[in-house]
C-alpha cells in the first residue's frame, strides 16, 4: 500500500429534502480513507447509504456537510479531471455502439483521436478477455460479458480509482465468482484502488482489504474490518477457514448494527412514553 | 423484405376481392340495418368495379384531351408530394428543435407543452385561409412568399407535433444510470445529447416520423382544398368529386393517387428506419443471438 491516498471522506453528512416533511438523513458523520491500491467494500442493509456514499465520492451528489477528496483533489475537480472510473449494477452499455466503441466512450469525451482510442479499447478488452467480441453489439453478449465490457470501459482512461455499485448484483453465482476473480486480477495488474458497494458478505470478504460495515437510518459506519486474506486469492480461498472466520465477523458486525438501532428505538420509545 | 412486399400486394388483392364481393351481394340502392341506413350502395356509380377504376387511369382525362388520366394524377401527386416533403422537413426540424429546448430547460417544457397540445385542437380548415393571408403579406427583399408555401406550412403544422412529443420522450428515455455515467465523465450537455440522448431517442423518433410523414400529406391536401391551390392532388379530388355523377371512376383515381402519396412518404421514413435501426437489438432476435454467442464462448 502506497502513501498516496485515493479517497478521503472527512466528517461527511448527507441530508435529502432538507426542511421538508420527506427529509431523510442518509449519512451521518462519515470518516473513511482509502489508500492507494486498496480494495474497500461498503456493506450494509438496503437504505444504509452505501450507494449514497459512493455517489458522494463520485461527485454525482454534493455532501451536506464535510469534505470529500479524491486523488488529493476536491471531489468536483476530481470528477472533471476524470480521476475515477465507474461501474453500476446495470452494465449500461449503449446499444447503438459496438463493444469496442462502448469502451472508447470515456476516451472520446477526453478528446483522444480515433486510432489511439481504438488501440486502448482493444487493450482493455484483452484485459477482460473479450477481444474476439470487439465488433459485436452489446445486446449480443451475455450479462456477465456485458458487465466485463462495463469494467473495461471504467478502466479505459486508466483511472487510479474504480467506483463500483453492486456491479455483479445481477449475475448468477458462478459468473459472479468468476468475475470477482477477474476483477482482483485486473486490479492487481493495473494497481487500481477500488471502492465497492455490495450487499453480499462473501463477496465483500473475498474481494476486500477492508470491509466497511454500515447501518441504516441514519446511515453511518459501525465497524471497519481488516480482511487480509493475502494477495493471491484462489478458489481454495473460498474454502479456507480464515475466509469463513471473516465472513462470520462481518455478519456479526452487521447484526450488531441492527441491534444498536433496536436498542435506540426502544430507548427513544421509553423516553417518549415518559 | 420480399415477404413484406408480397404481403402488401396480397392484402391489396384481398381488399379488392372484398370490394367486389360486396358489389355482388350488397343491395344496389344501399340497405338498412335495424332501421339505420348503414350499408353503402353497391351500384356502379357509388362503388365502381375495381377493373373499371384501374382502366380509368389509361383513359384520357377529359373527353377530347390527349393526356391520359394517369399522367394528370401522377403530376398532381408529384406536386403535392413535394409540398408534403417540404412540410415534413419543416415540421421535423421544428419538432426536434422544440423537443431539444424542452429537454434542456424543464421550465420551457412546463410552459410550452400545453400550448403545443392545444395547437393541435385548432381545426386545419380554420387555420388554412389565415396562413394563406398572412403568407401573402410576407416579402423579404426580392423574395415573395409563394402560394404553395402556405400548404407546406400547414403540412408542417400537423407534422411537427408528433415529432416534438416523440423526440421529447425519446430524449428522456436514456436510462438514469447512463445519464449518471455521462455525468461521471464530466460530459457537457452537448456531448451528452449527441452521444446519449439523441441516439437513445431513435426508437421513439421512428414511429413519430412515420406519423409526421402521413400527417404532412393530410395537412397539404386539406390546405390545397381550403386555400384553392391549383396543381395538387387535393385540388384534383375536389374537381373530380364534382364530376363524379357523370364519371364516378375518375374520383377514385385521384383518391388512389392520394393514397399512393401517403405510402410514398411512409416508405421514405421506412428507409430512414432501416438505416437507423439496423444496429439495434430486435427483441425476437435477441435470445437467438445470445444463444449462438454463448455457445461460441463456451466452445
Amino acid at each position: 500500500m502506497s502513501e498516496h491516498r485515493a479517497v478521503v471522506v472527512d466528517g461527511v453528512s448527507k441530508v435529502f429534502n432538507r426542511g421538508t416533511p420527506r427529509q431523510v438523513e442518509a449519512l451521518v458523520d462519515i470518516d473513511l480513507t482509502v489508500g492507494g491500491g486498496e480494495f474497500v467494500s461498503l456493506i450494509g442493509p438496503s437504505g444504509c447509504g452505501k450507494s449514497t456514499l459512493l455517489r458522494l465520492v463520485a461527485n454525482l451528489i454534493e455532501p451536506s456537510t464535510g469534505e470529500v477528496l479524491v486523488a488529493g483533489k476536491d471531489a468536483p475537480r476530481a470528477r472533471l479531471d476524470q480521476e475515477y472510473g465507474m461501474a453500476f449494477q446495470q452494465a449500461g452499455l449503449f446499444d447503438w455502439r459496438s463493444v469496442a466503441r462502448n469502451v472508447e466512450l470515456p476516451l472520446e469525451l477526453k478528446g483522444w483521436d480515433g486510432s489511439r482510442r481504438r488501440r486502448r479499447a482493444l487493450e482493455m478488452l484483452q484485459l477482460v478477455k473479450l477481444t474476439d467480441f470487439a465488433d459485436h453489439k452489446p445486446w449480443q453478449l451475455s450479462g456477465g460479458m456485458q458487465q466485463r465490457v462495463a469494467i473495461a470501459r471504467a478502466l479505459a482512461a486508466h483511472p487510479r480509482l474504480l467506483l463500483m455499485d453492486e456491479p455483479f448484483g445481477a449475475l448468477d453465482e458462478m459468473t459472479r465468482e468468476h468475475m470477482q476473480a477477474e476483477l482482483l486480477r485486473i486490479c492487481a495488474e493495473t494497481e487500481t484502488s477500488v471502492v465497492f458497494v455490495t450487499h453480499s458478505i462473501p463477496e465483500a470478504v473475498y474481494l476486500s482489504d477492508r470491509v466497511v460495515v454500515m447501518s441504516p437510518r441514519p446511515g453511518r459506519i459501525t465497524e471497519i474490518i481488516d480482511v487480509d486474506l493475502g494477495p493471491s486469492r484462489t478458489v481454495e480461498t473460498r474454502e479456507d477457514a480464515s475466509y469463513f472466520k471473516k465472513i462470520t465477523e462481518v455478519r456479526e458486525a452487521l447484526r450488531a448494527g441492527e441491534d444498536d438501532r433496536e436498542t435506540e428505538a426502544v430507548v427513544a420509545e421509553e423516553r417518549s412514553s415518559r | 423484405m420480399i415477404r413484406r412486399v408480397a404481403l402488401f400486394l396480397g392484402s391489396l388483392l384481398v381488399v379488392a376481392a372484398i370490394w367486389e364481393l360486396y358489389k355482388l351481394i350488397g343491395p344496389e340502392a344501399g340497405g338498412t340495418v335495424f332501421g339505420a341506413r348503414l350499408l353503402p350502395r353497391a351500384q356502379d356509380s357509388a362503388m365502381p368495379h375495381v377493373w373499371d377504376m384501374l382502366s380509368r387511369f389509361g383513359d384520357p382525362e377529359r373527353r377530347g384531351s390527349d393526356r391520359a388520366n394517369w399522367r394528370v394524377v401522377l403530376a398532381a401527386a408529384w406536386f403535392s408530394f413535394r409540398l408534403a416533403l417540404a412540410g415534413f422537413a419543416i415540421g421535423t426540424l421544428l419538432g426536434m428543435g422544440l423537443a431539444m429546448v424542452m429537454a434542456r430547460f424543464k421550465v420551457v417544457e412546463r410552459g410550452l407543452l400545453p400550448y403545443l397540445v392545444m395547437s393541435q385542437t385548432v381545426p386545419l380548415i380554420a387555420l388554412a385561409p389565415l396562413v394563406a393571408t398572412w403568407g401573402g403579406k410576407v416579402q423579404v427583399g426580392e423574395w415573395v412568399w409563394p402560394r404553395w408555401m402556405s400548404a407546406a406550412v400547414l403540412g408542417a403544422f400537423l407534422a411537427f407535433f408528433p415529432v416534438a412529443v416523440g423526440a421529447l420522450r425519446g430524449f428522456a428515455s436514456a436510462p438514469s444510470a447512463s445519464v449518471e455515467l455521462m455525468r461521471s465523465y464530466a460530459a457537457t450537455w452537448r456531448a451528452t445529447f449527441l452521444k446519449l440522448s439523441f441516439p437513445a431517442s431513435v426508437p421513439y423518433l421512428v414511429p413519430a416520423l412515420k406519423l409526421a410523414a402521413t400527417s404532412s400529406v393530410i395537412g397539404v391536401v386539406v390546405a390545397e382544398i381550403s386555400t384553392a391551390l391549383r396543381g395538387g392532388i387535393g385540388r384534383l379530388i375536389v374537381e373530380y368529386a364534382q364530376q363524379s355523377t357523370g364519371d364516378p371512376t375518375k374520383l377514385f383515381t385521384a383518391i388512389f393517387g392520394a393514397a399512393a402519396l401517403g405510402l410514398l412518404m411512409a416508405g421514405l421514413v421506412s428507409c430512414f428506419e432501416y438505416v437507423m435501426m439496423r444496429n439495434r437489438p430486435r427483441p425476437e432476435e435477441d435470445e437467438r443471438a445470445l444463444d449462438t454467442i454463448r455457445r461460441e464462448a463456451l466452445a
